[in-house]
């Protein structure tokens, strides 16, 4: 599942984390990956400043951009800066209202709400591993950093989310100025900047504090060091998601359980999307107006209804799924997959997804017992990372203790 | 007004422009000559501005509010009678002008914040400035969009004016090259089923590159590129007719897609609007973005006496 040989940049991670101290596997890959040679490449930065990831051997490098390297006095203002309500022009939400650290960075809703009260047609993502996504959202093949995704949330209009605007900019920045303990975080930040309050270091610090979310610890990711065991349940629906009945893996089937991966040695990206056959609303493959995935950008017949599969890593707690949050629980996602695609019977969304013209011709139905099915579900509960989940470096800083 | 000042010198400059081409160089002046391009919300024959009733819009004709009024032009070239262009150098890069590389724009603000354009900014400006070689021009061609190599820059670290929020476009990474809206004049409490008609248009359909970070293409560039053939800017202006931009459309409701036409490649509201900006625009989706026969059949803008 290691779907590329680190390049020379991975030598110089391996080695960090060599310093770092992580384990034996992690000692394992690094001598692999460096060529055996015992290639060392230290970090020239000021060691208080270095970023040290903490991940599985597994996982490949991340990438990060040339302009906005990871540092931890980034990571730590980011950190704040995404619990932090001043942030949003009335000042009533920040992005850990919709991405809540519990829930992987969800918010347990189908589709979320604006700080203005304004829904949004599709459900918050989570945000395990987001340094690893090629693209960022549902269905924007144009979103290819977390730098520029955030704008949408900060600045969008439709629908407003953080709901700040021309009018209000300024006013939020001054709300950081004016709060001591954040000038010293910007300095700490971004040395050198005699006025370092300013919007590109909002966005670059929250990007970073982002990249920091590893989700790599599960009880799947420990089975897979050797020093945990799956159920017979996980292991049989393991078994079932990989395996060619399932065939879970086509679109689930990196590291990260999602099929658009970018890392450090990455040359060629591809960014699949994908029609499940969720909808067929009007008998030639529609999907309700306003939620029609890449179709919305391109307009193009074949773009109808593709979204992006998401990483299924913790998705035990990221309920409801789909882009709308249109189905409720895992059972319920299995039973879909098994039938290949949804038959909607009455209401204004009736319709026979499983018959979709631009359904993926790798979802089809599937002959899985309600046995099979809730092995896989158990499985996909392999998948939570419960260490994740309470991570104190990933935590509310604002939170009482 | 801040403006007025502004414009009486621009007109003073631009006569003094137009007087020198008058000569027929006789003076054996062949450095640059200064040109301003002067622009006009109007509808129809009549001047608008936020705050004031704008009547008898769209089918079925009513009456409405301006709510925004902004449009980004660029790469302006003065047409000489023989068809050849000139490109108008602009000044030094300001609030509202940049030139990068070979990539001029201005951002064209005919909105003041005031009345129902609340969501709008105070500081307008209507000109463009600059200059040409010496020589005598019958036209000018322009383009209501971004360049591309400037369209998809970063709006937190953009350069002026890229770095206007409300013309940022972030669902395309890219910018609104017209944000152009029209509201029910009686607010909230008002009859229009959909409150606001907005034209925003911009290149749809961008993808970026995972592995560079940068937008590398859109299926539908959406520029507007058009020429007035006969356009004298001493003495007339180009107006921008919100009254033809929506004429055929219900401008009181939406009826599928974006409320209003936001450039969607299959959004109803964009059929009518298309066709006025002379870019191709077709109900399946399969439009190409492109102006139709070098945009000759817009009828969005027009040169009017000034």
């Amino acid at each position: 599942m290691i779907r590329s040989r680190p390049q020379r940049p991975a030598c110089r991670q391996v080695a960090k984390r060599l310093v770092a101290g992580v384990a034996a596997s992690a000692m394992l890959a690094g001598l692999t990956a460096c060529g055996g040679g015992g290639t060392t490449v230290t970090e020239t930065r000021p060691s208080g400043d270095a970023w040290a990831w903490n991940l599985p051997a597994f996982f490949p490098t991340p990438k990060v951009p040339a302009d906005n390297p990871m540092t931890t006095a980034k990571v730590e203002l980011g950190r704040h800066l995404f619990y932090d309500e001043r942030l949003s022009g009335n000042g009533r939400q920040s992005c850990a209202s919709c991405h809540r650290q519990a829930l992987a960075f969800t918010d347990g809703r189908g589709t979320a709400l604006g700080s203005t009260g304004e829904p949004h047609p599709r459900g918050a993502q989570h945000l395990s591993n987001v340094v690893y996504n090629a693209t960022l959202t549902w269905a924007n093949p144009s979103l290819v950093t977390l730098e520029r995704q955030m704008e949408t949330p900060l600045f969008g209009e439709s629908p407003v989310e953080m709901g700040v605007n021309d009018a209000n900019k300024d006013a939020v920045l001054q709300r950081l100025r004016d709060d001591a303990a954040y000038t010293a975080r910007f300095a700490a930040a971004f040395p050198g900047d005699a006025a370092p309050v300013q919007w590109p270091h909002i966005i670059k610090a929250i990007a970073s504090f982002q990249r920091a979310l590893v989700s790599g610890n599960s009880l799947y990711d420990r089975y897979l060091q050797g020093v945990a065991t799956l159920s017979p349940a996980q292991t049989r629906g393991m078994n079932l998601f990989f395996g060619e009945k399932a065939e879970c893996f086509h679109c689930h089937g990196s590291f990260n359980f999602n099929d658009q991966i970018v890392h450090a040695a990455s040359r060629i990206v591809e960014t699949p999307f994908s029609n499940t056959g969720l909808y067929n609303i009007d008998g030639r493959g529609g999907f309700p107006d306003g939620n029609r995935g890449v179709f919305e950008l391109t307009a193009r017949a074949d773009d109808m209804g593709k979204f992006r599969a998401p990483s299924l890593r913790n998705v035990e707690v990221t309920a409801p799924y789909m882009h709308d949050g249109s189905i409720a629980t895992l059972a319920e996602a299995l039973r879909f997959y098994a039938a290949g695609g949804r038959h909607i019977t009455s209401g204004p969304l009736a319709g026979d997804g499983r018959a979709n013209p631009y359904k993926s011709d790798l979802i089809s139905r599937i002959d899985l017992s309600e046995q099979e099915q809730a092995d896989i579900v158990e499985f996909l509960k392999s998948l939570t990372d419960h260490d994740f989940l309470k991570d104190t470096r990933f935590a509310d800083p604002f939170a009482p203790r | 007004m801040k403006t007025t000042h502004t414009t009486r010198l621009a007109l003073t400059l631009a006569a003094t422009a137009a007087a020198l081409v008058a000569c027929g160089g006789g003076g054996g002046d062949d450095g640059p000559q200064a040109v301003t391009l002067e622009f006009a919300a109007v509808s129809g024959a009549t001047a608008v501005k936020c705050g004031t009733l704008v009547t008898a819009l769209g089918s079925p004709a009513v009456d409405a509010q301006i709510k925004d009024f902004r449009l980004y032009v660029s790469n302006v070239q003065m047409v000489k009678a023989d068809g050849t262009k000139v490109a108008l150098t602009l000044g030094a890069n300001d609030d509202w002008n940049l030139t990068s590389g070979d990539n001029r724009m201005t951002l064209i603000d005919l909105e003041d914040g005031t009345g129902s354009c609340a969501g709008g900014t105070a500081a307008t400006n209507a000109l463009i400035k600059g200059t040409v070689p010496a020589g005598d021009y019958v036209g000018v061609e322009l383009t209501m969009g971004v360049p591309f190599a400037l369209n998809h820059s970063d709006y937190a670290t953009a350069t002026k004016p890229l770095d206007i929020q409300a013309m940022a476009w972030s669902w395309q990474s890219g910018r609104k090259f017209a944000k152009i809206e029209v509201t029910d004049p009686a607010g909230a409490t008002g009859t229009w089923t959909a409150n606001t008609f907005n034209f925003h248009l911009g290149s749809t359909g961008c993808t970026g590159n995972p592995a560079s970070g940068q937008t590398v293409n859109c299926l539908t560039p959406n520029r507007m590129t058009f020429r007035l053939a006969s356009f004298n800017p001493a003495t007339q202006k180009i107006a921008v007719d919100i009254k033809a931009l929506v004429a055929g459309t219900d401008i009181t409701r939406n009826q599928a897609g974006a409320p209003g036409c936001m450039s969607g490649g299959t959004d109803p509201e964009c059929l009518k609007v298309f066709e006025a900006l002379a870019i191709d625009w077709k109900a399946d989706g399969t439009g190409t973005g492109l102006p139709l026969a070098g945009g000759a059949a817009q009828t969005l803008f027009k040169a009017i006496a000034k």
